[in-house]
C-alpha cells in the first residue's frame, strides 16, 4: 500500500470533495480516508469532522466503534488469526503464539518496520477449517505453527 | 389526556407523557439510573421496566417495557412490582454490581433488591461507570458535545477525543454533576479548574471576587444567549446586593 504521510492532508480533502458535506457521510468518509492511509490519523479526523461540522467526539466515537478502522499506523499486510471458539479449540492460541515468535509483536501490535499487523478476530464463518488465519487477503484453512512462516511469506500472493 | 391504570390505581396524564411520568403521577416509585428530566430518553440502563398492558391486548398479555421512554396510551395498565418485573431488575443490578463492585449507589440499589454480592465475575479493574451515558448527553444538550463513548463491547469507556484534553470542553461540570455515579473527578478553584485534563481560568466577579464560571462557558453562553458577557460574571452575592440597593432605592408611597 502506497504511504501516505499522516500531515499531508490533500488526499483527505480529495476525499472530502466527493462526498456532500453532511453529517450521514461520515462513515464512507472514514473508510476512504483508512483505504488511503491504511489508518485513521488524528489530525484527518480532525479535519473531517470541522468539514462535516459533526463534533470531533463523535468522529472519534464513531472510529473507535468500529473493528475495521485503527487508529494507530497500521502494518503493510494485515495478519489475522481466528481466535473463535472452532479455531480457539484447534489451537489457535499455538498460531497466535507462533506469530509472536516470529514478528515479536503481540496481537493488536504493529512491527517497527510496519510490514505486519497482528490482530485476532472473533470467527471469519469458516469453522469446517479451523483454525484459520488471513494474510492479507488470504485465507489458510487447517493452518498449522509450524508453517506460519510460510504463510507470512506468501502474503497474499494467489499460487499457493 | 389518556387515562391508564398504574399498579391498579387510575392517573390520567398530557398525551405526550412517557409511563415513568404516569407512574410518578400515581405516587408509585420506579428505579432510574439513566434518566433525568429535561433530557431526551434514552432507553439504555433498563431498570426501570415494567409491565405493561395496552386497552384491547388479552387480559393476561402483558408486555416488559421501560417506563422512562414508552410513550403512554389511553387504557393502559402497567403494573411495576411483578414477580418477573423484580427479577428483571435484580439481573440488570447483578450485571451492573459485577461492572461496578465499588459504586456506593448501585451496592445500595443492588442491596434494595437483596442482592449483598455480584453472582457473576466482579470486574477485575473496578470501574465507577455504568455507561448511563447522562454526560454525554447532557454535554450534546447544551451544545457542545467535548466527550463522547468511545471504543465498543468490555472496552467501552466515556473519554474525551484520543484521550486528550477536549478542545471543544467548556468546563461548565455539568457532566460531573449529572453523573449518578459520581465518577467524573475535577478540581475547582477560585482561579482554576482542571476537568478531562483540561485547564481553565475562573471568571471572577468584579466586585466581590468570588469565582463564578469559567471564561470559555461566559462566552459560549453569551453566543447563544446573547446576553453580554458581563451578565455572566456576577456572582449571586452581587445579585443579592445590587437587588437590595435597587428596593433601597424605592420609595413605598402610603
Ligand atoms: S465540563 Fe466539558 S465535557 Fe463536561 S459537560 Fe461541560 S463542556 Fe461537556
Ligand atoms: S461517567 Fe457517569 S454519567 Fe457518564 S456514563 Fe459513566 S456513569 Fe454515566
Ligand atoms: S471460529 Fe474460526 S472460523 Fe469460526
Ligand atoms: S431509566 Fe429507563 S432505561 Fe434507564
Amino acid at each position: 500500500m502506497a504511504e501516505i504521510p499522516r500531515s499531508d492532508l490533500s488526499v483527505a480533502e480529495e476525499i472530502l470533495g466527493g462526498y456532500p458535506a453532511e453529517e450521514p457521510a461520515l462513515i464512507q468518509i472514514l473508510q476512504d480516508v483508512h483505504r488511503a492511509y491504511n489508518y485513521l490519523p488524528c489530525d484527518v479526523l480532525e479535519r473531517v469532522a470541522e468539514a462535516l461540522d459533526v463534533p470531533l467526539a463523535k468522529v472519534f466515537s464513531v472510529s473507535t466503534f468500529y473493528k475495521s478502522f485503527s487508529l494507530e499506523p497500521q502494518g503493510d499486510t494485515i495478519v489475522k488469526v481466528c481466535t473463535g471458539t472452532a479455531c480457539h479449540i484447534r489451537g489457535a492460541g499455538l498460531l497466535v503464539e507462533e506469530l509472536e515468535r516470529q514478528l515479536g509483536v503481540g496481537p493488536g501490535e504493529t512491527t517497527e518496520d510496519l510490514s505486519f499487523t497482528i490482530k485476532t478476530v472473533n470467527c471469519v464463518g469458516a469453522c469446517a477449517m479451523a483454525p484459520v488465519m488471513i494474510v492479507a487477503d488470504k485465507y489458510w484453512g487447517s493452518a498449522k505453527p509450524t508453517r506460519v512462516k510460510k504463510y507470512l511469506a506468501k502474503g497474499g500472493d494467489d499460487e499457493n | 389526556m389518556p387515562t391508564l391504570k398504574i399498579n391498579g390505581r387510575r392517573v390520567t396524564v398530557d398525551a405526550d407523557a412517557t409511563i415513568l411520568d404516569a407512574v410518578r403521577a400515581a405516587g408509585v416509585e420506579v428505579p432510574t439510573l439513566c434518566h433525568f428530566d429535561g433530557l431526551e430518553p434514552w432507553g439504555g440502563c433498563r431498570l426501570c421496566v415494567v409491565d405493561m398492558s395496552q386497552a384491547g391486548w388479552e387480559d393476561d398479555w402483558f408486555k416488559v417495557v421501560t417506563a422512562c421512554n414508552h410513550p403512554v396510551d389511553e387504557g393502559m395498565t402497567v403494573v411495576t412490582d411483578s414477580e418477573r418485573i423484580i427479577e428483571t431488575r435484580r439481573v440488570v443490578l447483578d450485571l451492573l454490581l459485577a461492572r461496578c463492585p465499588e459504586a456506593p449507589l448501585i451496592q445500595e440499589l443492588a442491596r434494595d433488591y437483596g442482592i449483598e454480592e455480584t453472582s457473576y465475575t466482579p470486574n477485575p479493574e473496578p470501574d465507577d461507570c455504568i455507561l448511563c451515558g447522562l454526560c454525554t448527553r447532557v454535554c450534546d444538550h447544551i451544545g457542545v458535545s467535548a466527550i463522547s463513548s468511545a471504543d465498543r463491547g468490555w472496552g467501552r469507556e466515556i473519554a474525551p477525543p484520543f484521550h486528550k484534553p477536549p478542545p471543544d470542553c467548556i468546563g461548565c461540570l455539568a457532566c460531573a454533576e449529572i453523573c449518578p455515579t459520581d465518577c467524573i473527578p475535577y478540581e475547582t478553584s477560585n482561579i482554576r479548574r482542571t476537568i478531562w485534563g483540561k485547564e481553565f481560568e475562573m471568571l471572577r466577579d468584579p466586585k466581590t471576587g468570588e469565582a463564578v464560571i469559567t471564561k470559555e462557558q461566559a462566552e459560549h453562553f453569551a453566543e447563544r444567549s446573547g446576553v453580554p458577557i458581563t451578565y455572566f460574571e456576577t456572582s449571586d452575592t452581587s445579585k443579592r446586593r445590587q437587588m437590595a440597593s435597587t428596593f433601597q432605592k424605592l420609595q413605598v408611597v402610603k
